[in-house]
């Protein structure tokens, strides 16, 4: 009971959070100055949507005959609408093998960041509650 | 300068060739990498620069010989089915 006697609401704080994770990869343990984890993770995600993008195209983001990679994708950041702006034209076509290796790669990489996002959304909520004891993410 | 970073960009908007041979299995190996990273990096409770590397290289050979184990296995139930 003792971890709902907190001061504060911690609700704007984990929201905040949340939102910093999903919009910059590592943002939201950057918010919980937790500095070399942010930039493990951020460059980690980052490199892997990348490499994804540079296997695949830009055309293996698409948003309108691959709905639920796209779901995926869209998780690394909001960025990634832009791109699926220009692809959802058709101009960027993608197929066979390359295709199917790019979308495996932007997707892992944004489900980790969801992860991520879940996992420093957590923390700060153990922070609040002043239970910080760091690491004890959900499983 | 400008021409660098068309050039760069412009390696985004091609996919590459990669063929349907057992050398692009090797891909693999970057996900498997990423996935151990970022899970070892949620999870342990301080980030130290020996420790957080023997952790990750620990998960990322855990995984990659659980998939070659798994490969074994089902190559093994193919060629029985197929004999």
């Amino acid at each position: 009971m003792a971890r709902w006697q907190s001061q504060e609401n911690p609700l704007p704080f984990l929201f905040l959070v949340g939102l910093a994770g999903w919009f910059v990869p590592g943002g939201g343990y950057l918010l919980l100055k937790e500095t070399g984890r942010a930039l493990i993770i951020f460059v980690t995600i980052a490199l892997t949507f990348c490499l994804g993008l540079y296997i695949g195209s830009i055309g293996t983001i698409d948003p309108i005959g691959a709905r639920p990679w796209y779901f995926a994708q869209i998780m690394n950041s909001p960025l990634v609408a832009i791109i699926g702006h220009f692809t959802a034209r058709g101009g960027y076509p993608a197929y066979a093998r390359p295709n199917e290796m790019g979308q495996i790669y932007t997707s892992t990489a944004g489900l980790l960041n969801l992860l991520c996002i879940v996992n420093s959304v957590y923390l700060a909520y153990l922070r609040k509650t002043k239970s910080t004891r760091l690491g004890e993410g959900p499983m | 300068m400008f021409e660098f970073a068309a050039l760069v960009m412009a390696d985004f908007t091609a996919p590459k060739e990669i063929g349907t041979n057992p050398q692009s299995l090797l891909l693999l190996l970057p996900v498997v990498a990423a996935i151990a990273v970022v899970y070892k990096a949620t999870k342990l409770p301080s980030i130290s620069a020996g420790n957080f590397l023997k952790e990750s290289v620990v998960l990322f050979c855990s995984i990659v010989v659980f998939m070659v184990i798994t490969a074994l296995a089902l190559s093994g139930v193919a060629w029985l089915v197929t004999e």
